[in-house]
């Protein structure tokens, strides 16, 4: 790991997920401590942005390099419950609706998209979530037809 | 929802959804690339139907290397910020517009950036034309089509649109357009162009 703390008499309840970290130091500048839900936005996001591997337990490259950013996710209903962080929660629920795109994921969970694909290819793995790799990697002219008609019928 | 499965366990095989089994929609996407502030959140924004939305990626230790090697190790706190906005052309089919920080030194994010896109809109502003030489290298190297797009802050431009091909010494048949950031239908023109180009590659690549 890259941060010890050998001064934690307690390990963590759940390996590798140390969720009061997320929500960082306070800033010394805020005079004095706030809860976190009172935060100035600013400040909230630099914190929520500090050591975002925290979460995928240190890991920065397991990531399957199948998941793009514009990879489709949709939810498994009736998959099996078990217990999850609540980062992986949040995604589990993003995606019971529509299908959706990692990079939107990452965006509306304000996670970073490195972390975001790491978790989503646990959640793939743990059979909670369905990620719809294409078949080809090059788009065939078929596809780039149809993208060009429908710019072509916007205004 | 429609169908409520029941409490008892379903052993066996997966479980599809009966009545309306619900298909993902074939992504496809296109980058936007330029320096900073020449107008690729604009050009995002303008054709996507949802406002932009901002995915930040962490710039790990691995990737830092090659730009900074005398710094100590680590993994460095920076984060690049890409916006990126959503087009539904039907139902099994969105076009997502990436745009994303053209600096060499986030190459490494490129990589997974153009693994399956159709082509690239360089953005450019002639104030700073050097600003998109990164952006341009890149997509050169990577063999991904690409467009260069003025954009034209206001109808003003300080060169023209071959004095801009020029200076970027780009292949013959690089368009080189100028564009309006602010305005839909400029902006889908100039990706229009840029899915000419694509469609181009993709017939030579099938033949």
């Amino acid at each position: 790991m890259t941060y010890p703390d050998p001064d934690d008499p307690v390990a963590p309840a759940r390996p590798g997920v140390r969720p009061f970290l997320q929500s960082g130091p306070q800033q010394p500048s805020s005079g004095g401590y706030t809860p976190t839900g009172e935060q100035p936005p600013v400040e909230t996001q630099a914190n929520s942005f500090l050591r975002p591997f925290v979460i995928t337990s240190g890991r920065t490259d397991g990531g399957d390099p199948d998941i793009g950013m514009e990879t489709q996710v949709t939810m498994v209903h009736g998959a099996p419950p078990s217990r999850l962080s609540p980062e992986t929660r949040a995604i589990v629920s993003l995606c019971e609706d529509s299908p959706i795109s990692v990079a939107e994921i990452s965006a509306r969970l304000r996670l970073h998209l490195g972390v975001c694909r790491i978790l989503v290819g646990d959640l793939r793995a743990a059979g909670q979530l369905d990620v719809h790799v294409l078949d080809n990697d090059t788009p065939d002219p078929e596809t780039i037809m149809r993208v060009i008609r429908g710019l072509r019928s916007i205004s | 929802m429609d169908f409520d499965p029941s409490a008892n366990r379903v052993v066996g095989s997966a479980r599809v959804q009966g009545s309306a089994p619900k298909k993902a929609p074939v992504p496809v996407k296109i980058i936007v690339a330029g320096g900073f502030g020449v107008g690729k959140t604009t050009t995002v924004g303008a054709i996507s139907e949802i406002s932009p939305l901002t995915t930040e990626a962490e710039m790990t230790s691995e990737s830092v290397g090659i730009d900074n090697p005398g710094q100590a190790t680590m993994k460095t706190g920076t984060t690049v910020a890409m916006d990126f906005g959503v087009l539904t052309i039907d139902q099994t089919l969105k076009l997502y517009i990436f745009g994303t920080p053209g600096q060499t030194r986030f190459a490494f994010m490129w990589d997974d950036l153009v693994k399956g896109a159709l082509g690239a809109l360089v953005v450019v502003d002639t104030n700073r034309i050097d600003d998109c030489y990164p952006a341009v290298d890149y997509f050169e190297r990577a063999g991904l089509p690409f467009v260069v797009g003025i954009n034209t802050f206001n109808g003003q431009m300080n060169y023209s649109v071959d004095e801009v091909r020029w200076a970027l010494a780009v292949r013959e048949d690089v368009p080189v357009i100028s564009f309006d950031a602010r305005f839909r239908a400029s902006v889908r023109d100039a990706l229009l162009i840029v899915l000419d180009q694509a469609l181009d590659k993709a017939i030579r690549m099938k033949s």
